[in-house]
């Protein structure tokens, strides 16, 4: 009993060693709780590519292929976002993503995650607050079935639509406060292989002419519900993707909000994805 | 026999499969769509990690799909096989194989960040369940031997990498299946084929096997040994495996990830000299013992091929029985200490978050929100279903740092509304109009005009918001032909004509046009609508609006006359008009007009009118979403014309979350 009260004393008084430990407490206990929580999420500071695009396009096919640099694996439809981390090379070391796939791939490399999610339409939600998260998100990949976009234009265009009009409104809100970095779009025109793929330059030219109605067709649309009456002009301007008014829509619009496109055919089941890897790796 | 098995993520990647015949992605991809996203059917509770046994069959196609889910995994095990056939063991296999899976590659699937999977020599146990109960089903006689024999011709061929030089008379006639086999193999292995046609009870295949079992009698016990030990393990495992090569042990010893530690080094090597496929350094070292069996490789499957299944039988009833033990005795755990101990940082964890969340923590809150939904006039069993799904899924989940519990799940159930509101493709009515009534010039689809009917029971407001969608078409310039499709009701057609004229007035200077298309009283109203439509097609309308004679669910007669007016209409979009009001039978009407149409059509949308009039007690959306799975896509919220508006489940989630 007595001993404690000694030491109570003794913690109380002011001394220079009381005060050392006491200042050493206040410093160090914050360092280390960051320490603790930052290791605790480890993956939250990797930069991230996000694989965006209809159901069946052939996104996880394309997360698999690249994890494992020889084939891609059987798929089905996708319920759940799946991150993947994969490696590129930042001083040219590793050409292919077939190397970058190998656990002794030579030169040094930069980790980065790729980020597959669901196409389907009751699960996109996920996916598009991917794009307006904080994080560090450094490209968007955006799959279609260049084989079948004939009949899914209409499908596909809509959601590139709502993917384009997020990444405009990005870029947006930054304008008031610190402008976020650019996020760029590749358009992956999959499955080249199929006698019915449309080469990249269609693909583009179709999108670009459903887009621009898709475009007419909203600005027109029914308000939505919870909308109020008074909103409604500002709202106009807002919703509108890439220059406002213009006749025609066309990719290149995307560049005043700091988004470049690019269309890039490719084939999945044929490995023929070099081209997207390399667009990928510019980014990370 | 059963056609295909397979063990796939949420995430949507096959990590194991087996193929019988091949069957159609498109099966398994729409039982999953059905199944887990859209939950049709009111399969409530398909997400448990309940038995096959309990998991509502999916029949698609000819076929049917068992299957089983693991939640905490995330994987689902599906088997699929002709309906014709019945096949009473599958469900046992189906929940065998979960356990045995789940067992041994459980850790890897908890992997974050990979899909990769290294489960090659899950073939043996798949081959191994797939005998056993085949066979136990079977009538005693030479089959389970046949059996045997063939599933270990299997494992032997699978064993020998890409091109295995198989004996003649065992080629396998499903190469061409094999590509699909190809599982997570990792970058440096040589592709394992997994020749997979043997079909168990092939008469002709395993007679070669027996025939070709013969000469190899006369093997010396230990090369018999050897090729014992290598049969097993499949030439594509690697990482794990490779590790234990270098310091081997004695004896078959399973390791975590379900390699035979000493066998596969054997293994490994073996397939290296044979394939020459990997070059590595150490197998150099044993290849001169490997040549030696090299020589007899060839068919000692037989008396090999008895020793593996015996050690695999052991291992696999030691798994399923410490499983059934678990599941038993797991009830009793932790004293009064413990559980004390628990409470006390139960609430910690509470205040600060990442605590796991269990039943009983669950239990008073998800009450309570289901008692929120039922005060905004969601119906019980709607609010039910979603508590337990929510309930589910947050079962055994952390919270969030700083995240209470109630926190936790009001987001979790803002997801889940979202989900269920969401509609499978959104709707862009005027884009849609114009895709057919201005087809692309490149396609052949001739422009025809857009056709939309509403039904509804009485009273519901359907000639007024048929009116409403056609305002907003004319304000887009359409030219819209509205059709009496009320024969029923007197004054109805008048009603319309009233509405058609003020319309008229409205848009006269936004240069729509509209016009009435009637035939009185007393006819046909699935004539009416099939001569309106050819009218219109013929004048060159753009816009078809039918309005029909509301009806009571209940009514046999008049709702058996739908199914002919969907037939003669063909309309693109029927759309039920529904009342937001509290306390009526919305559910009940919802599911029978939804039922009504015949075969292979059901309603495309719903219009949900008098939202003004509710508040925040915009339940009934979600209880015949909930009932029918089909969207709701346009709010009524007025008397005017224009009080019409496409409806946002955002607005509506945050309405049914609101407190107040
Ligand atoms: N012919 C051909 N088929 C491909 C190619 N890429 C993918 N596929 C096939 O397309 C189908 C769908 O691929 P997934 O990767 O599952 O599609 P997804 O985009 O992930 O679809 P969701 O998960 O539903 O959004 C699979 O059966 C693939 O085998 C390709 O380049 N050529
Ligand atoms: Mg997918």
């Amino acid at each position: 009993m007595d001993d404690l009260k000694h030491y109570l004393e003794y913690i109380l008084t002011p001394s220079t060693p009381v005060f050392v430990v006491g200042a050493l407490i206040v410093l160090l206990v914050p360092i280390l709780v960051h320490f603790y929580i930052s290791s605790a999420t480890p993956y939250t500071n990797l930069p991230s590519i996000l694989l965006i695009g209809p159901p069946g396009a052939g996104k996880t096919s394309l997360l698999t292929l690249l994890e494992r640099g020889d084939n891609a694996v059987p798929t089905h439809t996708s319920q759940i976002t799946q991150s993947v981390e994969l490696t590129v090379s930042t001083d040219g070391g590793i050409q292919s993503f077939r190397d970058a796939a190998r656990d002794d791939a030579p030169g040094s490399h930069k980790k980065f995650m790729l980020v597959d999610t669901p196409g389907h339409g009751k699960l996109r939600e996920s996916a598009m607050a991917k794009i307006n998260a904080n994080d560090p998100l450094k490209g968007v990949v955006f799959v279609l079935d260049a084989s079948a976009l004939d009949e899914n234009l209409q499908a596909t265009a809509n959601y590139l639509f709502d993917v384009l009009l997020a990444l405009q409104k990005r870029m947006g809100v930054g304008k008031t406060s610190k402008a976020p970095h650019a996020v760029h779009l590749l358009l992956a025109a999959n499955k080249a292989d199929l006698f019915t793929a449309l080469p990249a330059s269609l693909v583009k030219s179709n999108l670009e002419a459903e887009l621009g109605r898709i475009r007419q067709s909203r600005s027109k649309g029914l308000k939505a519900s919870g909308v109020a009456v008074g909103e409604m002009d500002d709202e106009d301007n807002e919703d509108w993707l890439g220059e406002y008014g213009a006749e025609k829509f066309a990719f290149s619009q995307m560049r005043e909000f700091d988004v470049e496109v690019d269309v890039v055919g490719g084939s999945v089941l044929e490995g023929k994805v070099d081209k997207w890897w390399d667009w990928i790796s510019e980014r990370v | 026999m059963l056609d295909t098995f397979e063990i796939l993520t949420t995430s949507g990647v096959v990590v194991w499969s087996r193929s019988y015949a091949a069957v159609s992605p498109s099966i398994v991809n729409s039982f999953i769509t059905d199944v887990f996203i859209e939950e049709k059917g009111a399969i409530a509770g398909a997400k448990d990690d309940q038995p096959t046994a309990s998991n509502p069959p999916y029949r698609a196609d000819q076929h049917t799909l068992k299957w089983t889910f693991s939640k905490e995994l995330g994987v689902i095990f599906v088997a699929v096989y002709r309906s014709l056939l019945h096949l009473s063991w599958i469900d046992k296999l189906v929940d065998n194989l979960k356990t045995i899976f789940v067992d041994l590659y459980g850790d890897q699937l908890k992997k974050p960040n990979t899909t990769l999977v290294h489960c090659h020599k899950f073939d043996e146990y798949f081959d191994q369940q797939v005998r056993q109960l085949e066979s136990s089903a079977a009538v005693k006689g030479s089959q389970p031997s046949a059996a045997a024999l063939v599933s270990d011709d299997e494992a032997v061929s699978g064993n020998l990498g890409d091109e295995p030089p198989l004996p003649p008379g065992l080629k396998h006639r499903s190469i061409a299946q094999n590509g699909a086999q190809e599982l997570p193999s990792t970058t440096e292995s040589t592709p394992v084929v997994t020749p997979s046609n043997s079909r168990p009870s092939t008469p002709g295949t395993s007679h070669l096997v027996v025939g070709k079992g013969g000469p190899m009698a006369k093997m010396s016990r230990r090369a018999r040994k050897m090729q014992n030990t290598s049969a097993p393990a499949s030439s594509g495992d690697e990482g794990p495996a490779r590790k234990a090569k270098k310091a081997p042990k004695k004896g078959r010893k399973w390791n975590a990830d379900g390699y035979a530690s000493e066998e596969d080094d054997v293994q490994l090597d073996y397939s290296a000299a044979a394939n020459a496929a990997t070059s590595e350094s150490e197998a150099e070292g044993r290849s001169t013992a490997m040549e030696s069996i090299d020589s007899s490789t060839w068919g000692t499957k037989t008396s090999k091929g008895q020793f593996v299944l015996k050690d695999l039988d052991d291992e696999v009833n030691d798994i399923l029985a410490s499983a059934q033990a678990k599941s038993t005795g797991s009830s009793s755990s932790g004293g009064l200490v413990n559980s004390g101990f628990s409470t006390i940082s139960g609430l910690f964890r509470n205040v600060v978050g990442g605590k796991t969340l269990t039943k009983e923590d669950l239990r008073k809150p998800m009450d309570g929100m289901k008692e929120h939904l039922i005060k905004k006039n969601v119906a019980p069993e709607a609010a039910v279903r979603l508590r337990d799904s929510v309930e589910h899924e947050l079962i055994g989940l952390k919270t969030g740092s700083f995240e209470s519990i109630d926190a936790r799940i009001a987001k979790a159930m803002e997801a889940s509304l979202t989900k269920m509101l969401t509609p499978t493709s959104s709707l862009d009515l005027l884009r849609e109009v114009d895709a057919v009534t201005r087809p692309s010039t490149f396609s052949s689809v001739k422009p025809r005009p857009y056709v939309i009917s509403v039904v509804g029971v009485n009273g519901v407001g359907k000639s007024t918001n048929l009116s409403k969608i056609c305002f907003f078409l004319l304000e887009n310039k359409y030219k819209v032909l509205v059709v009496a499709g009320d024969t029923f009701r007197s004054g109805a057609v008048e009603q319309l004509k009233v509405h058609v004229r003020n319309l008229k007035e409205l848009t006269q200077r936004e240069g729509g046009k509209v016009e009435l298309f009637e035939k009185g009283y007393g006819g046909d109203a699935a004539t009416v609508a099939r001569d309106a439509v050819r009218t219109a097609s013929n004048e060159g309308f753009d816009v078809v609006l039918i309005d029909t004679a509301g009806r009571r669910h209940n009514d046999q007669r008049l709702m058996s006359n739908l199914e002919k007016f969907a037939k003669f209409a063909n309309p693109d979009k029927i759309l039920m008009v529904g009342e937001a009001l509290v306390g009526n039978d919305s559910v009940a009407q919802a599911q029978n007009f939804n039922a009504s149409f015949g075969q292979g059509r059901t309603l495309d949308g719903f219009i949900i009118s008098k939202c003004d009039t509710v508040g925040d007690m915009v339940g009934t959306i979600v209880s015949i979403v909930h009932a029918t799975n089909v969207p709701v896509l346009f709010v009524g919220v007025g008397q005017h014309y224009e009080d019409i508006r496409s409806f946002s489940v955002k607005w509506a989630v945050k309405k049914l979350l609101s407190n107040n």
